[in-house]
């Protein structure tokens, strides 16, 4: 029994250090300029294409219909308890720098996550991966990291807007009168070090998206059965990490 | 590669890139957007004065805290720090276009209450006076809704012991209470309000029959009235016809030229009760709260009654002895 405890803390180790290598090989190919050829810019258009553009609508739209019920929410208890001018103050920092940007990056890892893993694993059972070597790796792999990291991004971005603008006609309606109050808030709210740990939340929360599932894909072995498992590992362990990563950061914030 | 592997799968648009690139773009184009948005709300672009707050105690005050005038924000707390002499030095932004609410003279003040976070405040009397100074250094006066409670507590329970004694079974309020309620109770009564008013049904019944009771000597005191005049008739026709005869008759006629002006001041005297009887009428109709005054009145009055008749009754039996042949209008000859 300890034998198995030890060989697998050594097993999950050894996974974390793939997982920390890959990240910082993926970083210093992204930032390397011999990386971007035609081929490797193909490849981020495709699967930014896939990831962000082409849900981007009805995802915007389940994501307004989301934003409006929890403003109403938030909104009505804070009427009830007679604490209505903390009411946007708690829409922006519930909503737009937690809620939303954790959604996104469960949705990404759903929507592109999987399915990355799930081919790194079968290329990796079919031994394509092995034949295509290093070059594989970095004109394929990293151009795919680096566009989910953005399309994590772009949707946070857009969503996180549409959700101010929302939360604006919400809370005063359509008047324009408002503003200066929404803006005396939205400056309270946004200070330096909430508006870095925003930036830095989607950096990681994208960086987290795309490597954690390439990686699992590539603990798979020569046998089939290996393949579900190992998207399975990845997928698990992608929301833990993300999970984890939402507590440091409301932690730092808050505690 | 999806779309590599499985060509009928998903179907690569044209315009891929231009549609990957409006994506960037837009998204580029609201970040940079929202920043500066942010840094406008910050106030990064707006010139601003400072102003220096120093409170003995900064308990609530964050960094970000609004300065408000009149509910309208003109400042940020930009940084608190504690001074070498333990005092809290607040320093606060005040854009320039909002410094003209600041006065020499302002007064701030720092309130903490009981829900939300502490509030700054500044209040200017006078706008007329020298604008505050960049960099001025004012100190702040604290209020504490917290600090009150202990005292506000210990008078809220004397009030609510007040209360609890004024309403127990035994209090003064309970009591009043019951009181009011008999004498609704009563007012509800047969007797009315005059039951209420009076302490009993018994009381009241008497007030009414001494009511009927002068209504019924009203009617008969009418009767006498009635008597007297028959009586006075009689008494002028008896005068007219004796006078040749009495004419001369020493001492008869003066007695009944007495008894005579005697009779006219009881009916004047009459008169008089009569009125007050109407007036009595009067009150008797509006009794209430002068009905035991009005049974006075009215006991006096028969008083007066009776005597009128009794000073009747005597002038008709003085006539009567004054003047024998009374009753017999024929002359007896001996």
């Amino acid at each position: 029994m300890p034998q198995n405890v030890a060989a697998e803390l050594v097993d999950w180790i050894a996974s974390w250090r793939r997982e920390l290598r890959f990240g910082g090989y993926a970083l210093a190919a992204a930032l390397s300029p011999s990386t971007y050829v035609a081929a490797t810019r193909t490849v981020a258009v495709k699967q930014i294409y896939f990831t962000a553009w082409q849900i981007l609508l009805p995802f915007s739209l389940f994501m307004a219909l989301f934003s409006l019920v929890v403003i109403q929410i938030t909104m009505n208890v804070a009427r009830n308890y007679d604490l209505s001018q903390f009411a946007l103050e708690l829409v922006v920092r519930a909503l737009v720098l937690e809620l939303i940007p954790l959604l996104i990056a469960l949705f990404v890892a759903l929507r592109s996550g999987a399915a990355i893993a799930a081919e790194v694993a079968l290329m990796r059972q079919s031994g394509e991966l092995e034949a295509a070597g290093e070059n594989l790796l970095r004109h394929e792999l990293v151009p795919r990291v680096a566009a989910a990291a953005i399309s994590l991004v772009s949707l946070t971005v857009l969503n996180c807007a549409m959700a101010l603008v929302l939360a604006y006609f919400s809370m005063y309606g359509f008047s324009p009168w408002a503003f200066d109050d929404y803006t005396r808030v939205v400056g309270y709210i946004f200070s330096l070090p909430i508006m870095a740990g925003f930036i830095l939340k989607c950096i990681v929360f994208g960086a987290a998206v795309a490597v954690i599932p390439i990686v699992a894909g590539l603990e798979a072995t020569e046998r089939v059965r290996s393949v579900p498992v190992a998207v399975l590992n990845g997928m698990v362990r992608l929301f833990f990490v993300l999970g984890l990563l939402e507590v440091v950061s409301l932690a730092a914030k808050y505690i | 590669m999806i779309s590599d592997k499985e060509p009928g799968f998903t179907l690569l648009p044209k315009d891929l890139e231009f549609k990957v690139k409006l994506l960037l773009i837009l998204t580029v184009a609201t970040a940079i957007a929202f920043v500066l948005y942010v840094m406008y709300a910050r106030g990064v672009f707006e010139p601003t004065q400072r102003l220096i707050l120093v409170v003995d105690n900064a308990e609530g005050v964050s960094v970000g805290m609004d300065l408000t005038f009149s509910g309208f924000s003109i400042g940020r707390v930009r940084r608190i720090v504690l001074r070498d002499d333990g005092k809290a030095r607040i320093v606060i932004d005040v854009p320039l276009d909002d410094a003209r609410w600041l006065r020499s003279t302002s007064i701030f003040t720092l309130e903490r209450s009981l829900v939300g976070s502490s509030k700054i405040r500044v209040f200017t009397a006078n706008l007329q006076d020298p604008p505050l100074e960049d960099r001025a250094e004012r100190p702040v006066l604290r209020g504490d809704a917290t600090e009150e409670l202990p005292r506000m507590i210990a008078a809220l329970k004397n009030t609510l012991e007040n209360i609890e004694q004024m309403t127990a079974t035994e209090g003064s309020l309970q009591a009043s209470l019951g009181n009011v309620r008999t004498i609704t109770e009563r007012m509800g009564g047969r007797q009315g309000v005059l039951g209420g008013v009076l302490g009993s049904e018994d009381n009241a019944k008497k007030v009414v029959a001494a009511i009927d009771r002068a209504n019924s000597l009203l009617t008969s005191l009418s009767g006498v009235s009635t008597k007297l005049d028959s009586a006075l008739g009689k008494t002028d026709s008896m005068l007219g016809k004796t006078e040749q005869r009495v004419f001369g008759a020493g001492g008869v006629m003066d007695e009944t030229q007495k008894a005579v002006a005697q009779a006219n001041s009881i009916l004047g005297e009459v008169r008089e009760s009569l009125k007050k009887v109407d007036a009595l009428l009067a009150d008797a109709q509006v009794v209430g709260t002068n009905a035991k005054a009005a049974t006075t009145d009215l006991r006096a009055l028969r008083a007066e009654v009776d005597a009128s008749l009794r000073k009747v009754a005597n002038l008709i039996d003085e006539i009567n002895r004054n003047w024998p042949f009374e009753r017999e209008t024929g002359i007896k000859l001996p």
